[in-house]
């Protein structure tokens, strides 16, 4: 039983950091990044690229995994920046931004598996296990390190964001810019800077995503697909752009993809998360946000 | 003589085919307050929005404090506009291009955000709540919440929270009741401009009447210079100025 809130803990954070990064994204600048998968294992690469050369010049120990995690962050990060300047600055001002961004994104996504494929082989990728080896008896459960990690991880980085959010310059510019875009214009708020910051931290935090899920499943070129799936299916239900919201629906899918997968069978799964997010939206087409923040129009 | 803070030279703009402004001259001189008057869609809220760059393209030269911030533009709305913001003009968008799901305070605080003033945002948010009263128990209300009113205080104590050297408010008394628009409008024409300026749109012609030193007409996408004179013709404006209800 205990087991599986701990993986329904896991998967929540894990697919969290993802759909928080395409709810902000979306919610800022317009641009459903479909690119976020192709983000996702730029990430993963790029831990597995530092760990690798690190592994190899002897660093172990605690310095070998904050530099994976930093490495997988600033990767991501790096690629985000990138997909903004292909598909962001170019479009922004142009008709049909929301179609075109679309498109380009998934044009990046699609050829980025491709090079990826070229680059490092179909085969899966590990990570070093940055929380160790060990595992903790919690009741009847034996949860990883890597498991206990990763929860604690993507809490504490949740809770920074959304801290930085409520009381930073940035912050205030980048929660201006979701609710009132010629408000935020008016005010001096620079769409293409603002635009381009967002993507970093949502490339930073899909980043971080692939590092803690690479404790659990290998690096693969296609491994983002997922998260991506999964993390739109969390933002759609969670009301794009309500970070609490995001919050409440990564909870419920990565619970109810723990159950499912325990009780009934890993390959029903996307069956019951796309059942979730229909009655969802059948019952509250802006998804969840609504119901847990003030006034939005 | 006296350099405008802004200065207009053949300005034309518009949307896609469509030309609101027709080769527009206009000066504006440090510490005058103008009245902008002109019936629906002639172009008033184009002008505005033109000085701070917000229109589909513009042609002509825009200086602000003699530096071009116009010149012809066919596409990239809003590009430029961070960088005239900092320079110093502040505008206050019809209706109210508010921030429905942040607090009051986070409002005003956001019109502080590019310029030094962010660091003397307290002291700023002081001042405009003294020249908008009401505001000040509503400040950690989020301004969704808000009467019309009280958001058009937001939207207008948004702009003044800037110490931009040119205000631009564009029709603050637009679906206001009559006698919150009077306290509103009489709140704006009160302020000290220094050796700054301000333009507000407005519709309601009696509403300005002897608070402003200059009332331009505008028709059909022109200036009609100083209209000043008709104002004779006006009924007075009635109701309690400054009442705030």
């Amino acid at each position: 039983m205990l087991d599986v809130v701990f993986s329904g803990l896991v998967l929540s954070s894990v697919y969290g950091l993802v759909a928080i990064g395409i709810s902000l994204t979306w919610a800022s600048i317009g641009m459903l990044n479909l690119a976020q998968g192709f983000i996702f294992t730029a990430g993963g690469y790029s831990a597995y690229l530092f760990s690798q050369v690190a592994a190899d010049r002897g660093v172990s120990g605690p310095a070998l995994s904050i530099g994976t995690v930093v490495a997988g962050m600033l990767g991501a990060a790096v690629f985000g920046l990138a997909v903004g300047g292909l598909a962001f600055l170019p479009l922004q001002d142009r008709d049909n931004f929301r179609t075109r961004s679309l498109i380009a994104t998934l044009a990046i996504s699609l050829i980025g598996t491709q090079v990826w494929l070229i680059i490092f082989g179909p085969q899966s990728k590990p990570l070093p296990q940055i929380f160790g080896d060990g595992v903790v008896q919690v009741g009847d459960a034996s949860v990883t390190y890597g498991q206990l990690g990763g929860i604690v991880v993507a809490a504490l980085t949740l809770a920074a964001v959304i801290m930085w959010m409520r009381s930073s310059r940035s912050g205030l510019q980048m929660r201006a810019m979701m609710m009132n875009p010629l408000g935020a214009a008016v005010v001096g708020v620079s769409v293409r800077t603002t635009g381009m910051r967002v993507l970093a931290i949502s490339g930073a935090l899909t980043g971080l995503s692939a590092v803690l899920l690479g404790q659990v499943f290998f690096v693969s070129p296609t491994s983002g697909v997922t998260p991506l799936t999964v993390g739109l299916i969390i933002s759609l239900a969670g009301g794009l752009g309500s970070i609490p919201g995001t919050v409440v629906a990564a909870g419920l899918m990565g619970f109810a993809e723990a159950i499912t997968a325990r009780y009934l069978e890993q390959s029903y799964v996307p069956f019951v998360l796309f059942g979730l997010v229909v009655l969802i939206l059948v019952f509250r087409p802006r998804g969840l946000g609504g119901l847990l923040e003030d006034v939005r129009e | 003589m006296t350099t405008p803070i802004l200065q207009l030279a053949g300005v034309s703009a518009g949307y896609g085919p469509v030309r609101v402004l027709h080769d527009l001259d206009l000066e504006v001189l440090p510490g005058e307050r103008i009245g902008l008057v002109g019936l629906n869609g002639h172009g008033k809220t184009t002008l505005l929005s033109t000085v701070v760059g917000l229109t589909g393209w513009q042609d002509g030269s825009i200086l602000f404090e003699g530096e071009e911030i116009g010149g012809r533009r066919t596409h990239g709305v809003g590009r430029r506009t961070p960088h005239i913001v900092r320079l110093g003009i502040s505008l206050a968008p019809q209706g109210d291009a508010i921030f429905p799901g942040l607090s009051v305070q986070d409002n005003l605080d956001s019109g502080a955000y590019s310029g030094a003033s962010w660091r003397r945002r307290r002291q700023r948010r002081d001042y405009v709540l003294d020249v908008f009263p009401p505001l000040r128990p509503l400040l950690h209300q989020s301004a969704g919440t808000l009467s019309g009113g009280e958001r058009r205080m937001v939207s207008v104590g948004r702009a003044l929270m800037g110490e931009a050297r040119l205000y631009l408010v564009d029709e603050p008394s637009l679906g206001l009741a009559p006698k919150i628009s009077l306290g509103l409008v009489a709140a704006l024409c009160e302020i000290d401009l220094g050796d700054g300026a301000m333009v507000i749109a407005e519709q309601n012609l009696p509403l300005l009447e002897g608070k402003v030193d200059r009332v331009l007409g505008m028709h059909a996408g022109e200036l009609k210079l100083d209209v000043g004179e008709a104002l004779g013709d006006v009924p007075p404006a009635t109701g309690g100025v400054g009442a705030w209800g």
